[in-house]
């Protein structure tokens, strides 16, 4: 059983994350800081806000762990290293992850409280508008793999990774990606400066190590995603397949982590404009020019 | 009572929790951090994170003395803070109603960073002290508020009849806890996290339970306001400020929300508790001093406004060489407070690279020494102007938000951004003599005014270059003297005019008049019928300092 490699894998990564996203944001490099932030929430007060709605605050971190594990449980860290392999993985990632969606509107609505609730719906409106996208960019890739199966679409990428055969594919699903983990410059749904942190604005103590744990775990799930769907999974030279893995996957967190840096926040209504003016039409293209490339020169 | 609090050596587990606890303090600074690099320290530098809310903050760090209204305001913020918690004083003597800092530190990067040595200490021993005192505001608990049934949007203070349909209110609470179970079962029961913006979302349980077998959208929004897109929905009052992360500290406005649109906003009720004008008046030796100390995010810009007006009054002119060095003063602040303001919208526009280089360079200047070190800073201002201007997004975040409506009152860099010349430098010899010219765009938005600010910087820089002294020199008119004097400055935020009467060596009355005054009608116009990040968006680029707006 693979199972459990890779959630230690995972947990490892998500650890890796937040080592990253402490570097990013505040410059200095603290390999320890995760561990020592996590003991100071645990130590802390975990507050209740007054009038909440328990059950949606109580389960909005715990749903989007869930979330993000769940996706997971179909993304092969290498050859049979995998949870379950199912044979419509790749649609199954997007299944599981549209709970982020859910989550995050009930951790918006469930302390009571008015920028919570602003940043669960602006994360309503943000699935309305990467969702699309992703699924048709994902459509792309199982029909080159000519499988629903994430083992296969890795196979498929043997000798020509998704991230160049597709290249449209691939921009339009980091852009969604980097949507999903509500990072910067797509994290309306937290907006620091414009919410002072909407839905986790109220989460303190155990319950906010919890959804950054998440928010960690989310970003892990994805960066592997875009690694098993575009760069070739555990491809690579001279390495191990789960070192492949694990090095693509780390390297897009870092981007996806790195890029919100540089650029200021989106407005909510170009978020929505460019995603179905722009993002819709390249993804359709982009099974348009795939298909074509199937047809003439094969896969 | 089975267990009680004795004192007792901790577990390994507790003593390990409580030193993480010392390691990751996270700062909430009040009044804010751009106040903080304005007068001169970085708790970022110091080892504290700062924190967009209390709620994820340790340590309540108190920069500088504050006005009464900030005071309380600070005071709701820590009672929403989790424990354990700690108040660190940075050059404030009176925190009250806060309960006593326990830490105090002089105003300095080095007596801030002693002092976060002893945070960490205090919160390594202390963080699971069995006796850790209760701390609770009354503002917290009074501020339930009345709202009618039908109208969300009408809360008031005190209870009585809804000015709309005339029925009476009910308390906000009760409203919103009606259906609500069990309260017993809340554990570490808080705030409804009023006055730091945390507003409740009225009363959406009447709505799901109005006695309506289906939940009929017509039905449920039959009585609500209409707004402007014909779309119907619960109007919430949602305080922003005045310790709100994305706005000028001490900023305290009242949004009324229609979903994520500003249906209404309200901005000047909301500066109160500000230190009292009265007692500015009196010796006029000292009144540069006092008015300077007025609003800590120009300075500089009010020593001269006082110093010009007593020389007015005293018939004093001065010399050539004290106009430069009052011109590279001046200039220096003005770089340096363009600087912090750009910090600041970096913050709220979520762009953190922008955050950090406008800060550190603000920091650069303001402990910088002479002109040498001002022209270096320049060519670093140049290249992060030059970088602003290519970032991709940018244009598009701003362009066309924050639009005044014609005829708008507005001086400084909003009334330039906005194709207006409008700038007293051109009046002062000093400036003629260096070749000044304003800088003047057109746009009218937060765009341009990002782009004045930007180019200002550039030109306040070599300005004092060129007037090579920074040092702010002070003429104190002859003793005893009497008169009526007026003086005019532009400050960093816009023009500033001062009239007073002198009478035997004292300051007896004057009158202020100040630009973010004038500007604090201009949130209006740029916020309403916005969506929330965009109304912010466009109050930031006004750069209002709430300390200027007096009474």
């Amino acid at each position: 059983m693979s199972f459990l490699p890779v959630v230690l894998a995972l947990l490892a990564g998500a650890y890796l994350v937040a080592v990253l996203e402490g570097w990013v944001s505040t410059g200095r490099f603290r390999p320890a800081g995760p561990i020592l932030s996590g003991l100071a929430l645990l130590g802390q007060e975990s507050l209740v806000p007054r009038t909440p709605d328990r059950i949606f605050f109580e389960a909005g971190p715990v749903l989007l762990l869930t979330s993000a594990l769940l996706a997971s449980a179909v993304l092969p860290l290498g050859p049979g290293v995998v949870i379950v392999d199912l044979a419509t993985g790749a649609l199954f990632v997007n299944a599981a992850l549209v709970y982020v969606m859910v989550a995050l509107v009930m951790s918006g609505w469930g302390p009571d409280a008015a920028y919570a609730m602003v940043g669960g719906f602006r994360f309503l409106g943000q699935l309305v508008g990467y969702s699309m996208p992703i699924v048709m960019v994902i459509a792309a890739v199982a029909m080159r793999a000519e499988s629903l199966a994430t083992t296969e679409v890795v196979e498929s990428q043997a000798a020509l990774w998704n991230a160049l055969y597709q290249p449209v594919g691939f921009v339009v699903f980091m852009a969604a990606a980097m949507a999903l983990c509500f990072l910067p410059p797509f994290d309306l749904p937290t907006a620091p400066g414009e919410l002072a942190g909407g839905v986790v604005a109220e989460y303190t103590g155990w319950r906010l190590a919890v959804l950054r744990l998440a928010r960690a775990v989310l970003v892990v799930t994805v960066a592997a995603a875009v690694t098993v769907f575009f760069l070739g999974g555990w491809h690579g030279p001279v390495l191990p397949p789960w070192a492949w893995s694990a090095v693509k996957t780390l390297a897009v967190a870092a981007g996806m982590l790195a890029a919100g840096r540089y650029v200021p926040r989106v407005r909510e209504e170009h978020l929505l404009a460019w995603w179905w003016k722009l993002g819709i039409p390249l993804a359709l293209l982009n099974i348009f020019v795939v298909g074509i490339m199937l047809v003439t020169v094969g896969g | 009572m089975i267990s009680g609090p004795r004192e007792a050596r901790p577990s390994w587990l507790r003593r390990l929790v409580a030193r993480a606890a010392a390691r990751e303090l996270a700062a909430f600074v009040v009044p804010g951090p751009e106040v903080a690099r304005a007068r001169g320290i970085d708790p970022g530098a110091a080892g504290l994170a700062i924190a967009d809310t209390p709620r994820h903050a340790s340590v309540l760090v108190v920069v500088g003395e504050l006005p009464e209204g900030l005071r309380r305001a600070a005071a709701v913020a820590y009672a929403q803070m989790p424990r354990p918690r700690a108040v660190f004083a940075v050059g404030a003597e009176n925190v009250s109603p806060l309960p006593g800092p326990d830490v105090s530190a002089a105003l300095g990067q080095e007596d801030l960073e002693e002092g976060v040595v002893r945070l960490r200490e205090m919160f390594a021993e202390g963080a699971f002290h069995p006796n850790a005192p209760e701390f609770d505001v009354p503002a917290i608990r009074s501020r339930t508020g009345y709202v009618c049934p039908m109208h969300p949007e009408v809360v008031r203070e005190e209870p009585g009849q809804c000015p709309r349909c005339g029925m009476d209110l009910v308390p906000r609470e009760a409203a919103a806890g009606e259906h609500g179970e069990g309260d017993g079962e809340r554990d570490h029961e808080e705030a409804p996290s009023g006055e730091h913006g945390h507003a409740e979302h009225g009363a959406h349980d009447d709505m799901d339970h109005g006695g309506m077998g289906f939940m009929s959208m017509v039905e449920m929004t039959r009585d609500l306001p209409r707004s402007s897109d014909g779309l119907q929905m619960e109007w919430v009052e949602v305080p922003f400020g005045p310790l709100f992360p994305g706005l000028p500290a001490g900023l305290a406005l009242t949004f009324t929300l229609d979903g994520d649109t500003v249906a209404e906003a309200e901005a000047e009720r909301g500066i109160e508790g500000w230190a009292p004008l009265e007692g500015l008046s009196g010796p006029a030796e000292t009144f540069a001093d006092r008015l300077s100390g007025l609003d800590p995010l120009s300075p500089v810009a009010y020593r001269l406004l006082a110093s010009r007006a007593l020389e007015n009054a005293a018939g004093v002119a001065p010399d050539e060489r004290t106009g430069l060095a009052r011109v590279g003063a001046l200039e220096r602040e003005r770089a340096a407070s363009h600087l912090n303001w750009l910090a600041g919208f970096g913050r709220l526009l979520g762009y953190s690279w922008l955050e950090e280089r406008a800060g550190e360079l603000q920091l650069a200047l303001l402990w910088s020494a002479g002109p040498e070190e001002v022209a270096r800073l320049a060519g670093e201002a140049g290249e992060l102007a030059r970088r602003v201007e290519w970032t991709p997004l940018l244009r598009r975040r701003l362009g066309g938000i924050g639009t005044l409506p014609a005829g708008a009152e507005a001086s400084g860099p909003v009334a330039r951004a906005g194709g207006s010349a409008a700038d007293a430098r051109r009046d002062e010899e000093a400036y003629r003599r260096l070749g000044f010219e304003p800088v003047v765009l057109r746009g009218n938005d937060a765009l341009s005014r990002l782009r004045v600010r930007l180019a200002e910087i550039e030109q306040s820089l070599d300005l004092v270059s060129r007037a090579g002294s920074v040092s702010t020199p002070v003429v104190a008119p002859g003793g005893g003297s009497s008169g009526t004097g007026a003086a005019t400055v532009e400050t960093p935020r816009g023009l500033a005019t001062l009239n007073l009467i002198l009478e035997g060596g004292a300051v007896v009355a004057f009158e202020i008049g100040t630009p973010s005054a004038r500007h604090l009608k201009l949130v209006k116009p740029v916020s309403e019928q916005r969506e929330v990040a965009d109304a912010l968006v466009g109050i930031a680029s006004l750069d209002l300092s709430p300390w200027e707006v007096v009474r």
